[in-house]
């Protein structure tokens, strides 16, 4: 601490800051490390509420401690280490990405809802690259987050998909996988499956909102920017802002998304359609950001954070989210607020309205509805 | 005769690939390396559902089908759950069937 207390004693937070959103790569380094000093002490001398502690307790339990692996095309995990926290950069494109966009993913938690990484007790960030031969997906394992290389193995004219590090959405969608496997644990099928999803895509476009410093109206809402090649014809995976419209592609087919819960796709597929139906979840967060304006993550986002992290549970629905977000804006906004509106109304455009108790399905009951055996 | 059926779902992107082989109609190099991974791995005693991974999110999920005049036989797995000696099989079977979808 001692060492440090020169550099943080002459330079302005604000040029801190400066240097760690636009410095290189070891500036930010240096400088978020200070600024985290400079906010643990700051802390100690106040009355060491809220985020300051939390930024303390970042320090004093680990903070950010990111690594990256390289599976060397293999399976085995997490593989060969290639980046610890604080290394120079690699060579290898997928190393940093990885790297910085695991970084720039708990800076987001930790500055704008003051938690300390997945579990909000300093996990390490453990990603591993080039996992497998011709892997077009990305996957958070339960400990640690896994991303392939796309089509790399087919001709050019051929590949689809380019490395999935290449987006930094998909990587703070997998982080954000673990951070609700430690709070509402959401089970990975049918509504809550989708809603598990859907909170990685919404704090997924969160961080690329963050990074650029973007206010909702200037973002794309587009979630795996940049994980297509040429030969596709569209802009990403998903739209929050427009679900269905993000490819319509002669190999790829139609984006299948819908936007409202008169589209809802019953399937049994993919654990009862959780990457088709986060579509819904999606907009009506994009709504609710939209209503608000500014940046997203400083009052929609606190609202979905309130609702992950403290009530929404592994069995919530679709009706569930809509109750508790209007809830979790009324606790931190207050009755009759603007915030408590935007929430509201973000439901309501997709179909769903708040304060209509809902029917909890059992597992058999949601297996039933998903196969189309009920309606 | 000899069927295989191989399904891909699940993965980031929720999108199903899907390869129908019928062993006799393939060219003889083909089908003989299919034929060999399927014996490598004495896939007809493979246990039928190993795709149960309690915290695996977007990884994808396998189906893969043997059907013969006597036998038929089915194994579902996931990136995680897979065994070791199936890999190349699966490996095979997601290229020949990422080849197809994309032309
Ligand atoms: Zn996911």
């Amino acid at each position: 601490m001692h060492a440090h207390c020169s550099i943080l004693c002459i330079t302005p937070p604000h040029i801190l800051r400066e240097i760690a959103r636009n410095g290189t790569p070891a500036q930010q380094e240096v400088a978020q490390r200070t600024l985290l000093t400079s906010a643990s002490l700051q802390a100690k001398r106040s009355s060491m509420g809220g985020r300051l502690a939390a930024s303390l307790r970042a320090i004093v339990v680990g903070g950010k401690d990111r690594t990256v692996y390289d599976a060397k095309n293999g399976t085995s995990l997490p593989g060969v280490k290639v980046r610890g926290e604080g290394d120079p950069a690699s060579l290898d494109p997928a190393v940093n990405e990885a790297y910085d966009g695991s970084g720039i993913t708990y800076d987001l938690y930790l500055n704008a809802f003051g938690r300390n990484s997945i579990d909000n007790n300093g996990l390490k960030l453990n990603s591993t690259v080039h996992y497998q031969k011709g892997y077009d997906n990305a996957f958070w394992d339960g400990e640690q987050m896994v991303y392939g290389d796309g089509d790399e193995d087919l001709p050019v004219s051929e590949r689809l998909f380019n490395r999935f590090t290449k987006s930094l959405d998909v990587i703070a969608h997998e982080l954000t996988h673990g951070v609700t496997q430690y709070e509402a644990n959401l089970n990975y099928f049918a509504q809550p499956g989708a809603l598990n999803e859907s909170m990685s895509d919404v704090f997924g476009s969160l961080v690329k909102q963050y990074q650029r410093a973007q206010i909702a109206d200037a973002a794309d809402w587009i979630i795996g920017e940049g994980l297509f090649t040429e030969n596709v014809n569209g802009v990403g995976i998903r739209s929050m802002k427009a679900p269905g419209t993000a490819y319509d592609d002669p190999v790829l087919g139609k984006d299948p998304q819908p936007g409202h819960m008169r589209d809802y796709v019953n399937t049994i597929e993919d654990n009862g359609g959780v990457h088709i139906n986060s579509g819904i979840p999606n907009h009506a967060f994009y709504v609710v950001a939209r209503e608000l304006g500014g940046f997203a993550w400083e009052k929609a986002g606190a609202i979905w954070y309130k609702a992950l992290t403290d009530k929404l549970q592994s069995t919530s629905s679709f009706t569930d989210a809509a109750n508790l977000t209007f809830q979790a804006a009324t606790e931190l906004y207050g009755s009759g607020s603007l915030e408590e509106q935007a929430v509201k109304t973000g439901w309501t455009e997709v179909g769903i309205d708040i304060g209509v108790p809902s029917e909890n399905e059992g597992c058999f009951t949601s297996v039933m509805r998903a196969i189309g055996f009920i309606k | 005769m000899m069927k295989i059926l191989f399904e891909r779902t699940g993965g980031f992107m929720g999108r199903k690939i899907s390869l129908h082989l019928n062993l006799d109609d393939l060219p003889s190099d083909q089908a003989g390396t299919l034929k060999h991974l399927l014996d490598e791995v004495d896939f007809l005693n493979l246990e039928e559902d190993k795709s149960a991974s309690l915290y695996a999110r977007d990884a994808f999920h396998y189906l893969v089908r043997v059907e013969t005049e006597k036998i038929r036989h089915s194994v579902h797995v996931t990136d995680l759950s897979m065994p070791a000696a199936l890999r190349p099989l699966i490996e095979e079977l997601s290229r020949l069937a990422r080849t197809k979808n994309s032309q």
